[in-house]
């Protein structure tokens, strides 16, 4: 399933996205990764801050994912 | 005979019931043992959902649960937010007791005044109002972390997101808790209501005030606000900052209250929370959130045929969504009994799963999180008493504390008093606008 896609350097790179249906503003995602989530000024509901999660940040990603009490944060690889 | 929790066979739970204080682990570890989704006869019978994944399943489901209050059978007679429903009631209770879209457009209104980056704007009056209730007890080495702290600040800061005057908060503070730890039955029930209403004309008035002189906050939101096509009510405004006076006084309160409790009879991990507060204070907070579970659930009515977990669901079933339980469930909850402040993945369902998330829950972190920075930095030996701690009679509604004695070495005081700050506070507020909404949808 990785051949030619998510693939930089060689490492499988995961994909990250917060479904905008279920996201329902609660920012433990930012809370846990400030760096991965940006909250909107209006009502809080959360986005990713890139499709395809930097080197090194894999880890705050998926805290992040098991953070969110709505379970709205998709990641794929 | 085995209790299967289905109708047949109903589960006896009580929330409003000195038992279900007393014993709620063992009632919860029992749920989740034999009837994660359980019937009970009490209060006319209702569904009680106390796992997590029942609850993560149908809080979260579009159109399987109702919130509405049909106060005027206009629609299907559909009892709400509460269980039982309140007697005699003729308003809904704001836009927890409707159904998207209206309970959406409700939210839009004031989503501007309540976002994170909203919320942020007032850290400063947050920490200045902290600092004066802690001065007003700190010479004396006594304070009652209630009365004088918990009941204060987040009143304050409700009336101050409304656009409505600060010196009012005594007005409103008492009916605000009573109105929640009295329960039904009770023969002050009477006071109560009537205590209610006065403050339900005050907020009449206020609105009627706002439209003769606009001021920035809530109210000029909602008196703007164009809902299901037009404008909203005086009345129905009225019952939405009602909603609001509830989720923001009481709280608020409970769990810092609870919280302050606590880390009084845990002064290790107190002292570890205090040494490393910029690493554990969000997860601090968001395990005393669990933990506590400030609103122990919230009353729906079911809308179709469903099948959960073995059991029939039907339409106009009452059905009790316990948050407080599905906080305790091992499945998700790593030793879910205990207070763990640096527990990490900490999903809760505390401020609710789905469209209703409490709208409201970054005022509460913040103003919890000013109010417990400030009592670590500044009387962090305090000591409570246990014989002056006083619980809510019924937690059926919130998991609250009307006192919280305690004593801790005296200090100095370092600025102005409650009354006066508030006075100085109000002058910036009119003055720089401080409650207008963060952003405006264009």
């Amino acid at each position: 399933m990785s051949d030619g896609r998510g693939r930089a350097g060689g490492a499988i790179r995961l994909k990250v996205h917060v479904d905008p249906d279920k996201c329902q503003g609660h920012t433990l995602c930012a809370m846990e990764a400030p760096e991965a989530f940006e909250l909107s000024d209006f009502d809080g509901h959360s986005t990713a801050r890139f499709e395809t999660v930097p080197a090194g940040m894999e880890q705050a990603v998926r805290d992040a994912a098991k953070t969110c009490p709505e379970q709205a944060i998709v990641i794929t690889d | 005979m085995t209790t299967t929790g289905d109708k047949a066979s109903p589960f006896h739970f009580d929330r409003h019931a000195p038992e279900y204080i007393d014993h709620f682990d063992d009632l919860t570890h029992q749920l989740h043992e034999k009837c994660p989704i359980a019937w009970t006869e009490t209060w006319g019978g209702h569904w009680v959902a106390s796992g997590y994944k029942e609850v993560f399943e149908i809080a979260r489901h579009g159109s399987l649960l109702s919130n509405d209050h049909d106060v005027h059978h206009e629609r299907k007679g559909w009892q709400g937010i509460t269980i039982p429903s309140p007697p005699g009631r003729d308003t809904r209770g704001g836009f927890l007791e409707m159904d998207p879209p209206e309970q959406r457009d409700w939210r839009r209104a004031i989503d501007p005044y309540l976002s994170p980056a909203a919320i942020n704007r007032w850290k400063p009056m947050l920490d200045d109002l902290t600092r004066a209730c802690i001065d007003e007890r700190i010479e004396t080495g006594t304070i009652d972390f209630v009365d004088d702290l918990a009941n204060v600040v987040p009143a304050i800061m409700t009336l101050a997101l409304m656009g409505l005057p600060l010196a009012d908060w005594e007005i409103y503070c008492e009916p605000a808790h009573a109105q929640v730890y009295t329960p039904p039955t009770s023969p002050d029930m009477a006071r109560v209501i009537e205590m209610t209403s006065v403050t339900q004309q005050k907020l009449l008035d206020g609105i009627r005030e706002c439209r003769r002189n606009p001021r920035p906050g809530m109210v000029l939101g909602l008196i703007e606000a164009e809902i299901m096509g037009g404008p909203a009510s005086d009345s129905d405004i009225r019952d939405t900052l009602g909603l609001l006076i509830g989720g923001g006084f009481d709280t608020t309160t409970a769990l810092t209250a609870h919280s302050l409790q606590w880390l009084g009879e845990n002064p290790t991990e107190r002292a570890r929370l205090r040494a490393e507060l910029p690493e554990l204070i969000d997860l601090a907070t968001e395990e005393f959130l669990r933990y506590y579970t400030p609103a122990p659930g919230d009353g729906r009515t079911v809308t179709c045929e469903y099948e959960l977990s073995g059991h029939h669901l039907e339409e106009g079933d009452r059905l009790w969504l316990s948050w407080a339980m599905a906080n305790r469930d091992p499945s998700v909850f790593e030793e879910p009994d205990a207070v763990k402040i640096d527990r990490r993945h900490n999903r809760h369902t505390s401020f609710g799963l789905g469209v209703h998330r409490c709208i409201g829950s970054n005022v509460a972190r913040t103003v919890f999180k000013a109010m417990l920075t400030a009592v670590l930095d500044r009387i962090p030996d305090y000591v409570c008493d246990p014989s002056g701690a006083v619980h809510y009679d019924t937690i059926g509604v919130i998991n609250g504390m009307k006192h919280l004695p305690a004593t801790f070495t005296p200090g100095l005081r370092i600025g102005k008093g409650i009354e006066e700050t508030i006075g100085l506070w109000q002058k910036s507020i009119d003055e720089e606008g401080l409650a207008r909404p963060v952003t405006r949808q264009g």
